[in-house]
C-alpha cells in the first residue's frame, strides 16, 4: 500500500515557517478546509464575517470548553503541549527511524514555529474584520456542508457531533486520528464519516480546526503504511485524493486501544476490499483480528461505500437529500420557454418533438429546433450521417439578424469521403434561414489533424466541396485526455506547495491556460462571425458533446446578456450542457471508484473557468459573482443536488431525478443575494462582450485552483469593496439625515444656544 | 505603387492604398490647406523639419489602417498634426498623462525616443538607424520605439522626397543630445507652485527632522556650494556629533564623495540612513567605521545600526537594466505574428526576464528594513555602491511601508522629491536621457514604481493614489519638460540651468517640476490658443479620477460614517474634522492641488508597516505599465459595433457613490452654517 503513495517529500520549511510569520492577512487556509468556499464567499456578505467575529469574541468562551471537554474526553495531552512533541515522544519508544518519516518532518517543521496553527485558523476571521460593519447579514454559505454549519456561538456543538444535513447520517467516528495538513501542520482530532462527507475536528484550537469534504469530490482513497509494518509517526493512515485540487491525509495512531465506534447501523460489515464491492454487506466476521488498525478499517470501509455509491450500486446522496428551498431550481429551464424566448418559431426555424422518446438520438433533448425546411424524414436521414444521431440542432439565434449558432456532432464521412445529400441539404437550409449572409461557417473545435485522423474511426469532417457555400474551420482544441493531464499538471503546479522561483514557467508548463485561450478565442471567433458577420455557425467536434458545448455556450455568453444573469446563466447550463448530453457522470466519475477511468475529463471546469475570466475581464457584465462559479464547481462533485447526475436528459427521466432529488438551482435561486455582483448593469445585457484572448491577459483563476494554500495570497474581489461603499453611504446619509432634522428642528425652535454647540 | 505617389503635396486624399493593396478605411481628411497646417508650439520651440502626407499606423495593425497628416519635428517633441478623429485608446492614455498640458494627443517629447528602426522598401525588414547613421536616399517609413513600451510607424509612401530624409535627420539629431542642456527643458511659463518641498532648502529637511521627531540629527549647511559632494543638496542631515569638519573629511573616503545622510526616522531613534561604498582606492575602512560609529551614537538607546549591503542583496544596476531589454522586447512586438508568438510563451519569458524576481529582492529587503526600524526600533544602514540608485528604492519603500504619510498624493511627492530628486539619483544616466554613458542605463526607476505598483495591489487601501498615476509617472520621466527626472543631480539642474539662462540672456528659464501638473488648471497649449473647445475640464476630472485611488477615499468616508462622527465635523479639534478636510481636498473642484502647501506639520505617528507578500506567484506583472500601449492585435474582424461592450473601469461605479456622498456632505455643512450664520 504505502508504495503506492507518493510521499510529499516536497513540503517546505521556508513555505511553513513564512506562513507562521505572516501577519496572516491571506483568506482561506486549510484549517477551514471546505469552509474556504464559504468564507470566500460569505466575507462578501459579510454574515459569516460577523459570525466569525462573534466567533472571536463571544464565541471564544464556548469553544474553550468544548475544546476542553473532548481532550478530557479522548485523552490527548495536556493543553499547552504542542501535539507533535507528544507523538514524536510516544514514537521515540518503538522507532529508531523516525527522522526518515516524511511525516516527523512534518512535525518537526511545525514544531520550529509554534505559532502557524493558531494563526492560520484565526486568518478566516482576520480577513473578514474588514466587513463586518457591512450589513447584508447572510447565514446562507455556499457549500451546503458548511451551510449546516452555523457557529454563532449560541450553540456549542459538541466535536463528535457535527450538525448534519437533512437526511444525512453519521455512520462512523473514529477518535485520535490526525489530520496532516500541508501547511500549519498535524492536527490531532475526530474524523467522522457521514453518508455525504467526511468531518474531521480538533479542537487544538481556538476556534476548533474543522475540515468537511463531501464525499462526492473523493476520486480515491490509499491507505498508507501498515499497522505492524511502518515507522516513523504519521505513517500510517489514509490518504485522500480530491477532485476539487487537494489530497488530504490523515493519520490513525498504531495499535490503538481507545478506538470507538459510534455506528448507528449495525457493524455488520466484512472485511472490505477495494473494488470486491458485492462483498460489502456479506458474511460478517465476528472477531476482528485484522493486524491492520480498526479505527483506519473502519473509515477507510466507511470512506469506500460512501463515497462511491455507484460502484456499490447504491444511490447517490442526492436521492436522500431533503432540504426544503422556498425556490424550486428544476423550474428554471423549459425548454419551449427559452425558445420562445429566442423568438421561435418563426419562419425559416420550427420547434420539433421528434425526439421525444429519445429515439432518434438518444443524447439529445426531447425538444429540438430545426430549419423549418427540413421535414422529419429529411431529419431521420441527417441523423444517420451525423455521429451518434447527433444533428445539427439550434443553439441561438441572433434576435436581429436572424444568424444562428447550431451544434451536431461529426459527420460520418471516414476513409472513403462519404457523402450524404440529406446532410447537405441540411446545412443548406440552416444557411438559408439566415438571408444576410450566402456563406456559412463550419466551426470544428479539433486540431485539423484530430479532424483528419476521425476519418479512420469513421469519422472525420465536412468537405467544402460537398458543403456548397460552407467554409470549415479548425479551431485547434484538444482532447478530453489532453485537458485531463494539464488539470493534473497544475494541479502538481498549485498543490500542495508552489515552487515560487519558477512558478510562472510551470504555470505555463501546465498549459492549462493556453487550453483556455484556445476555447475562449474559438468562441471568440463564433461570435465575431454571427455579431459582425451575420453568418451562421454549425459547431461541432468529434461528439458534439464536450468542446462543442463548451464553445456554444461561451459564444451565447457573449453574445445574449440573459446568459449573464443568474437564472440565464443556469438557463444556459441546463440547454448547453445538460440537455444536449454532456456526459457530467462519466466526465466526474459521480461516485465512482475507477478513478484512471480515460472518460473522466475536466471539461466543464474549464468552461466554467472561461467564463470566469470574461467576468474578470467585464466586471459589469454579470449578474453573479465568481462565488457562484465556485458553488457551482463544488456542487457538480458533491452529489448533494441531482443536476448534474447522469450522462443525458433521457438518463435523468428515467432515473427520476426531477422529482427525487433537488436542483442546484434552488440553492442558488433561494439565496441569489449572495450571488449576486452588486456591481453589475443590466444596461450590459444588450451588449456583446468581445473578451481579450492573449495569455498575458489571462490568469489563474487562484480563488478556485489555489484556494487550499493560505501561502496564495488572494485579491479581494472589488465587488466586496463596493458593498462595503454602499453600506457606509448609507450609514453616513442616516447621520446626515437624524443632523438635519434636528437642524430644522432647532430652526424652528429658534434656540441659539443648542445650534452653535453644534454647528 | 510609385504611381500612386504624388510628387506635390495634394490637398486632399479619399482612400490610401497600403503594402499589402488594401484600402485603408480611414475618414476622408477635409479640406485644409497643407501649408497652414502648423504644429502648436511652446514659446521657445523652434520647428526643425516637416513631411507631408505622412501616414501614421496604429501599432500593431498589421500596418493596413493609418491615419494621414503632416509629421514635424521640433527642437522638443515630434508632432503628427491630423485633422482625422483621435483613437479612443490615445485620447484615454493623453487624458492620463502628466504632460499633456504641453504636448498634444500624437505629440511625442523627444527624450521619450528610444530607437529609431527604418523599414526597408517591400516593409519586411528593419534596420536601427543610430544619431550618426548614414541616411539612405529614401525612407520607406520610419518606427519609433518610445521608451514608455510605445511603437509608433510613419509611412513615407505619400511623402514628398527628401522631406523624410530630413525629419529623420532632425529626429535622429535632437533626440539624443549630447549634453542635458541641449533638450528642451524650458517652455517659458513659470509653472504653477505645486507646494511640494524641493528639499534643497534647509527648512524642508528641519520640517521633516521635526514631522519624525527622530532625535539627535542635524542639518548641515557644509555643502553649500556643492564643495563637498556634487549629487546631494546643499543642505544634508547628519548626526549631531559630526562636526562638519570631520564630515567633509569622511566624505573624500566614500565613492562620488557621498557622505553618509539622514533621511527618515522614527521618533523612537531608529533613524534610515542611505550611505555610499568606501571608494575602491582606498583601502583602509576607519572613516566608514567611524561614520557608522556616529550612527550607532545617533540612537537614543545606542542599538547597533543595521547595515544592509545592497549590492550584495540586491540584483546589479546591469542585471536590472537586462531584465528590462527583455522586458521591453516582449512588450513592443513588431507585429501581430510575433505578438502571437511572444504571448504563447509570455509566462516563461517574462520569469526568465527576471524582472519580477527583482522586484520581489527589492520588496524582502525594504520589508526587512522596515521590520527592523520597527520592531527592533534599530537604526538601519542603506548601502549601496553610489548610495544614489538601490538605496533610493529600499529607502523609499522603507517609508511607503511605514509612515502612512508617504502613502498620500502630497506624501509621495515629497518622498520622491527627497530621496530621488533631492538626494540625486542620476536621471540622466539611468533613463539615457543624452547619448553619453548609455552602459549606464538601468530603470532603477521603474523598478521602484513597480515595486510600488505590487504594494497597491496588495493594499488595496493604503495608497492615496493608483496604479495609472504611477504609469504616468513612469512615462513623465521621459519628458524634458518635467525636471524632476531630467537630471543626475540637484547641481546638475543649476548648472544647465545656467547654460540655458547664458545661450537666452532675454528669456526667463523655468524649470518645471512635475508636480506642477496638480496645481495647472489648463492645458499651457489652450492658454495659446485662447481655450478653445470644452474639453479640457472634463479630461482634468477624469484624470484626477484616475489617479485617485477610489477606495482610500472610501476608508476616509468610513471613518465618517461611524456613529457621531459627523456631528464633530465643525469641530476642529476632532479627528472627523481632519478627514473631512482631507476629502474636501481631494474631492473639491476649487482646490487644483490634493492639498493646500499651508497645510500644517502631522507629526509622525507609526502604526505598523504593510506586511507585504513578497513569493513570486504572489506579484504580478505590471500589465497597465508594460502593456499600456499594447493593444491585443484583433484577430477577428471584430467591428466597433456599437453593441460591443467596452471595458469600463470597475472603480466607475464607485467613484458616482462616492460623488454622491461628499455633496450630501457638503450640503449638509453649508445647511448648518447658513444655519449657525442666522442664528
Amino acid at each position: 500500500m504505502f508504495s503506492g503513495v507518493k510521499p510529499d517529500k516536497k513540503s517546505k520549511v521556508k513555505g511553513i515557517t513564512q506562513l507562521g510569520s505572516r501577519s496572516s492577512s491571506s483568506s482561506s487556509s486549510h484549517s477551514s478546509n471546505s469552509n474556504t468556499t464559504r468564507s470566500n464567499s460569505s466575507s462578501g456578505s459579510g454574515g459569516s464575517s460577523s459570525s466569525s467575529s462573534s466567533n472571536k469574541g463571544g464565541g471564544r468562551k464556548s469553544h474553550s470548553g468544548s475544546s476542553s471537554g473532548s481532550s478530557s474526553g479522548s485523552g490527548s495531552p495536556p493543553a499547552g503541549t504542542p501535539p507533535h512533541t507528544q507523538m514524536a515522544s510516544h514514537e521515540s519508544l518503538n522507532s529508531e527511524s523516525k527522522s526518515s518519516s516524511l511525516n516527523s518532518k512534518l512535525g518537526h517543521e511545525s514544531g520550529g514555529s509554534p505559532s502557524p496553527p493558531k494563526s492560520a485558523c484565526s486568518s478566516t476571521s482576520t480577513t473578514s474584520t474588514d466587513h463586518h460593519h457591512t450589513n447584508h447579514q447572510v447565514s446562507h454559505v455556499l457549500t451546503a456542508t458548511s451551510k449546516m454549519t452555523v457557529r454563532d456561538g449560541s450553540r456549542t456543538l459538541r466535536p463528535d457531533e457535527p450538525p448534519l444535513v437533512p437526511g444525512e447520517q453519521l455512520e462512523g467516528t473514529a477518535r485520535e486520528v490526525t489530520y496532516l495538513c500541508p501547511y500549519v501542520g498535524p492536527k490531532k482530532g475526530t474524523l467522522s464519516v457521514t453518508n455525504y462527507r467526511l468531518i474531521f475536528r480538533s479542537p487544538e484550537t481556538d476556534p476548533p480546526f474543522e475540515l468537511e469534504v463531501p464525499l462526492g469530490v473523493v476520486s480515491r482513497i490509499e491507505k498508507v503504511g501498515g499497522a505492524n509494518t511502518s515507522r516513523g509517526e504519521n505513517s500510517y493512515g489514509i490518504e485522500i485524493f480530491c477532485k476539487d485540487i487537494r489530497n488530504l491525509r490523515f493519520a490513525h495512531k498504531q495499535n490503538d486501544s481507545q478506538y470507538s465506534m459510534h455506528l448507528k447501523r449495525d457493524m455488520n460489515i466484512s472485511v472490505f476490499r477495494r473494488y470486491r464491492v458485492r462483498h460489502n454487506f456479506a458474511g460478517y466476521g465476528a472477531s476482528q483480528t485484522s493486524e491492520e488498525n480498526h479505527s483506519r478499517r473502519m473509515v477507510t470501509e466507511k470512506l469506500l461505500h460512501y463515497a462511491f455509491p455507484a460502484s456499490h450500486k447504491l444511490p447517490f446522496f442526492a436521492f436522500g437529500y431533503c432540504e426544503q428551498y422556498p425556490e424550486n431550481g428544476w423550474s428554471v429551464y423549459e425548454p419551449i420557454a427559452e425558445l420562445k424566448r429566442q423568438g421561435l418559431p418563426t419562419e425559416s426555424w420550427r420547434i420539433t418533438r421528434i425526439n421525444e422518446q429519445y429515439e432518434l438520438c438518444e443524447t439529445y433533448p426531447a425538444v429540438w429546433a430545426v430549419p423549418a425546411a427540413a421535414s422529419d424524414n429529411d431529419l431521420r436521414n441527417v441523423a444517420a450521417f451525423r455521429s451518434r444521431g447527433r444533428i445539427p440542432v439550434l443553439s441561438w439565434i441572433h434576435p436581429e439578424s436572424q444568424a444562428t449558432i447550431t451544434r451536431c456532432a461529426q459527420p460520418l464521412v471516414g476513409v472513403s469521403g462519404k457523402r450524404s445529400r440529406d446532410d447537405e441539404a441540411y446545412i443548406q437550409h440552416i444557411m438559408d434561414a439566415n438571408a444576410q449572409s450566402h456563406k456559412i461557417f463550419i466551426m470544428d473545435a479539433r486540431p485539423s489533424v484530430n479532424a483528419v485522423a476521425n476519418k479512420a474511426k469513421g469519422g472525420g469532417y465536412e468537405s467544402e466541396d460537398a458543403y456548397q457555400n460552407a467554409e470549415v474551420q479548425f479551431l485547434d482544441i484538444h482532447n478530453i485526455h489532453v485537458m485531463r493531464e494539464s488539470l493534473r499538471k497544475l494541479q502538481e503546479v498549485c498543490y500542495p506547495h508552489i515552487d515560487n522561483s519558477h512558478w510562472l514557467s510551470n504555470l505555463e508548463a501546465t498549459h492549462w491556460l493556453d487550453h483556455i485561450r484556445c476555447v475562449l478565442s474559438g468562441a471568440l471567433r463564433i461570435a465575431d462571425k454571427v455579431e459582425s458577420h451575420k453568418t451562421s455557425v454549425v459547431v461541432h467536434c468529434s461528439d458534439g458533446w464536450d468542446r462543442t458545448a463548451q464553445l456554444t455556450a461561451l459564444s451565447m455568453l457573449m453574445l445574449d446578456g440573459y446568459y449573464r444573469t443568474i437564472p440565464g446563466f443556469a438557463v444556459l447550463l441546463e440547454k448547453e450542457w445538460l440537455s444536449f448530453g454532456h456526459k457530467f457522470a462519466q466526465r466526474v466519475g459521480h461516485g465512482d471508484d475507477r478513478h484512471q477511468d480515460a472518460d473522466r475529463s475536466p471539461v466543464f471546469l474549464q468552461f466554467v473557468d472561461c467564463v470566469w475570466q470574461i467576468l474578470k475581464q467585464f466586471p459589469h457584465a454579470f449578474q453573479f459573482t465568481e462565488d457562484m462559479l465556485i458553488t457551482i464547481l463544488d456542487h457538480l462533485y458533491s452529489c448533494l443536488f441531482g443536476t448534474f447526475l447522469y450522462n443525458s436528459e433521457r438518463e435523468r427521466i428515467e432515473k427520476e431525478v426531477k422529482t427525487k432529488t433537488i436542483s442546484l438551482w434552488s440553492l442558488i435561486l433561494s439565496n441569489k443575494a449572495d450571488f449576486e455582483n452588486p456591481l453589475y448593469s443590466s444596461n450590459t445585457k444588450h451588449h456583446v462582450l468581445f473578451p481579450r484572448t492573449s495569455m498575458r491577459h489571462l490568469c489563474l483563476w487562484d480563488k478556485y485552483y489555489c484556494r487550499w494554500n493560505p501561502s496564495m495570497r488572494q485579491q479581494e474581489p472589488v465587488h466586496i469593496r463596493y458593498k462595503e461603499l454602499l453600506h457606509v453611504k448609507e450609514q453616513l446619509e442616516k447621520h446626515v439625515d437624524e443632523l438635519r432634522k434636528e437642524l430644522a428642528a432647532r430652526q424652528t425652535h429658534d434656540s441659539p444656544r443648542v445650534a452653535s454647540a453644534i454647528v | 505603387m510609385n504611381s500612386h505617389r504624388k510628387s506635390t503635396p495634394s490637398a486632399r486624399f479619399t482612400t490610401y492604398i497600403d503594402f499589402e493593396e488594401r484600402p485603408i478605411d480611414v475618414p476622408e481628411e477635409t479640406n485644409v490647406d497643407e501649408e497652414k497646417i502648423e504644429p502648436q508650439l511652446l514659446p521657445g520651440e523652434i520647428m526643425i523639419a516637416r513631411a507631408n502626407n505622412v501616414l501614421k499606423f496604429a501599432p500593431l495593425k498589421a500596418n493596413r489602417t493609418g491615419i494621414s497628416g503632416t509629421l514635424f519635428v521640433t527642437n522638443f517633441k515630434v508632432s503628427f498634426v491630423t485633422s482625422l478623429p483621435v483613437e479612443a485608446k490615445e485620447r484615454e492614455m493623453h487624458s492620463k498623462s502628466l504632460q499633456n498640458r504641453f504636448l498634444g494627443v500624437h505629440d511625442v517629447c523627444l527624450s521619450e525616443v528610444d530607437m529609431v528602426n527604418q523599414f526597408s522598401e517591400d516593409n519586411t525588414k528593419k534596420k536601427r538607424l543610430l544619431y550618426n547613421a548614414q541616411m539612405p536616399p529614401r525612407l520607406s517609413g520610419l518606427q519609433l520605439v518610445l521608451k514608455s513600451l510605445r511603437v509608433i510607424n510613419f509611412s513615407f509612401k505619400f511623402t514628398p522626397t527628401g522631406e523624410d530624409i530630413r525629419v529623420a535627420q532632425a529626429l535622429l539629431h535632437h533626440a539624443f543630445p549630447t549634453s542635458i542642456d541641449h533638450l528642451f527643458l524650458s517652455c517659458g511659463y513659470p509653472p504653477s507652485s505645486p507646494g511640494i518641498p524641493d528639499f534643497c532648502r534647509a527648512v524642508d529637511w528641519e520640517h521633516e527632522l521635526q514631522r519624525t521627531r527622530c532625535p539627535n540629527w542635524r542639518v548641515s549647511k557644509h555643502n553649500e556650494f556643492f564643495n563637498l559632494c556634487a549629487s546631494l543638496p546643499t543642505v544634508l542631515v547628519v548626526p549631531r556629533d559630526l562636526l562638519d569638519a570631520q564630515l567633509e573629511q569622511a566624505a573624500q573616503h566614500f565613492q562620488g564623495t557621498r557622505p553618509p545622510v539622514w533621511c527618515w526616522g522614527t521618533p523612537a531613534g531608529a533613524a534610515l540612513v542611505r550611505m555610499a561604498q568606501i571608494s575602491p582606492s582606498i583601502t583602509d575602512k576607519q572613516q566608514e567605521n567611524r561614520m557608522m560609529g556616529l550612527v550607532h551614537r545617533c540612537h537614543p538607546m545606542r542599538l547597533q545600526p543595521k547595515i544592509f549591503d545592497l549590492d550584495q542583496i540586491l540584483p546589479s544596476l546591469k542585471e536590472i537594466q537586462i531584465s528590462y531589454i527583455k522586458l521591453r522586447e516582449l512588450h513592443t512586438p513588431d507585429d501581430p505574428t510575433q505578438f502571437w508568438e511572444q504571448d504563447r510563451h509570455y509566462f516563461s519569458r517574462l520569469e526568465s526576464s527576471r524582472w519580477l524576481s527583482h522586484i520581489s529582492k527589492c520588496l524582502e529587503v525594504a520589508q526587512n528594513a522596515a521590520t527592523a526600524i520597527l520592531h527592533q526600533n534599530s537604526s538601519v544602514i542603506l548601502q549601496d555602491a553610489t548610495g544614489c540608485d538601490l538605496s533610493a528604492v529600499i529607502s523609499s519603500l522603507v517609508q511607503l511601508l511605514l509612515d502612512p504619510h508617504m502613502r498620500t498624493i502630497r506624501g509621495f511627492h515629497c518622498l520622491i522629491q527627497k530621496e530621488w530628486v533631492a538626494l540625486g539619483h542620476p536621471f540622466t544616466k539611468r533613463l539615457g536621457h543624452t547619448r553619453n554613458q548609455l552602459e549606464e542605463q538601468s530603470p532603477v526607476w521603474l523598478l521602484f514604481l513597480d515595486c510600488v505598483y505590487q504594494v497597491s495591489l496588495q493594499h488595496h487601501t493604503a495608497l492615496e493614489f493608483t496604479s495609472e498615476y504611477l504609469v504616468a509617472l513612469w512615462h513623465a520621466a521621459h519628458c524634458s519638460l518635467h525636471s524632476s527626472f531630467m537630471f543626475n543631480s540637484v547641481n546638475a539642474k543649476y548648472s544647465a540651468s545656467d547654460v540655458l539662462q547664458r545661450e537666452n540672456p532675454q528669456q526667463p528659464i523655468y524649470l518645471r517640476p512635475v508636480w506642477s501638473w496638480w496645481a495647472e488648471d489648463k492645458s499651457i497649449i489652450e492658454n495659446e490658443q485662447n481655450g478653445s473647445d470644452e474639453e479640457p475640464l472634463d479630461s482634468k476630472i477624469s484624470a484626477r479620477e484616475a489617479f485617485l485611488n477610489v477606495h482610500y477615499i472610501q476608508k476616509l468616508f468610513k471613518s465618517l460614517a461611524i456613529s457621531g462622527a459627523v456631528r464633530r465635523i465643525s469641530d476642529p479639534l476632532s479627528s472627523a474634522y481632519h478627514t473631512w478636510q482631507h476629502i474636501d481636498c481631494l474631492m473639491g473642484e476649487t482646490r487644483q492641488l490634493p492639498y493646500d502647501p499651508s497645510t500644517p506639520i502631522v507629526p509622525l505617528q507609526l502604526d505598523g508597516s504593510l506586511r507585504l507578500d513578497i513569493s513570486l506567484s504572489n506579484l504580478r506583472p505590471w500589465l497597465g505599465c508594460f502593456c499600456a500601449w499594447l493593444s491585443e492585435p484583433a484577430m477577428l474582424t471584430l467591428n466597433d459595433s456599437e453593441s460591443l461592450l467596452k471595458d469600463s473601469s470597475p472603480a466607475s461605479h464607485h467613484w458616482s457613490h462616492i460623488h454622491e456622498m461628499y455633496n450630501t456632505m457638503k450640503d449638509l455643512l453649508s445647511q448648518s452654517l447658513a444655519n449657525g450664520a442666522a442664528q
